[in-house]
């Protein structure tokens, strides 16, 4: 499998809201990035007025 | 043999430490890892570089990989935490895009897949100026079509023999006798 390959799998399990369980393993918080919390992230930047939009996408990342 | 690979020991016979990817990565957790894609990708030169290629047409896919191997080739991340990343840049660039209203292509289905050649991106470039130019293997493979026939061309179930002429191939037809003239025998002793 050539690394182009694997990108486009991970995306695509990613996507699917699958996430590697041993990596769910490595943090004793759980992990910050997963498919829900970057859903929460698009309805938040969807919903705010577009001259907002840059300002809240660098506060929502600042917050993590 | 393989003439081409490096002799044993190749490797200490100099010095690889000018290179990122041959010292310790310098981000090894993915939620660090993740964060310093985004904060890349809200730098102003970044995030318009982004905006252009998606606006291209460029598979968010095809982003991703460009941004990893970026990131791997200069030593912060390693190369196993740069495809399980993936997932988590890819959705953000997905989210961008949205936010921004352009469409995207994801490219993450396999379905409409166009293989990439260099003779099809010569056609693209116009490099060449049509397919009438180009040697007939060639031709061949950017239409993608297949090769028909041939002796050794595995058989995909169409073009077998029919009935009798495997049986006759198996012997086990029945054979009809052949008449053979007086002349013929002449000939044959002859």
């Amino acid at each position: 499998m050539k690394f182009e390959q694997a990108v486009k799998k991970s995306i695509k399990d990613f996507l699917a809201g699958k996430v590697p369980a041993n990596l769910m393993r490595q943090s004793e918080d759980g992990l910050i990035y997963t498919p829900e919390y970057l859903d929460k992230i698009e309805e938040q930047m969807l919903d705010a007025p577009a001259d907002t939009k840059k300002k809240n996408k660098k506060e929502t990342v600042d917050e993590v | 043999m393989k003439f081409s690979a490096p002799i044993p020991g190749a490797n200490f016979t100099t010095d690889t430490r000018n290179y990122g990817w041959h010292r310790p990565p310098e981000i090894t957790n993915f939620d660090d890892g993740v964060e310093y894609l985004i904060r890349k990708m809200d730098d102003p030169d970044q995030s318009d570089l982004i905006f252009s290629l998606i606006e291209m047409k460029t598979p968010i896919t095809v982003i991703v990989s460009t941004l990893m191997l970026q990131a791997i080739s200069r030593g912060k991340i390693p190369i196993d935490l740069g495809i399980l990343m993936s997932g988590p840049v890819a959705r953000y660039i997905e989210i961008l895009a949205k936010s921004e209203g352009l469409p995207y292509e994801m490219g993450a289905d396999d379905k409409d897949r166009l293989s990439i050649t260099p003779t099809a991106l010569k056609v693209a470039l116009g490099i060449i100026d049509s397919e009438d130019e180009l040697p007939p293997e060639e031709v061949l493979a950017l239409s993608g079509s297949k090769s028909e026939g041939g002796l050794m061309t595995r058989p995909d179930g169409t073009t077998a023999a029919p009935a009798e002429e495997q049986e006759a191939m198996l012997g086990m037809a029945v054979e009809e006798p052949v008449e053979v003239t007086e002349e013929e025998m002449v000939d044959g002793l002859a």
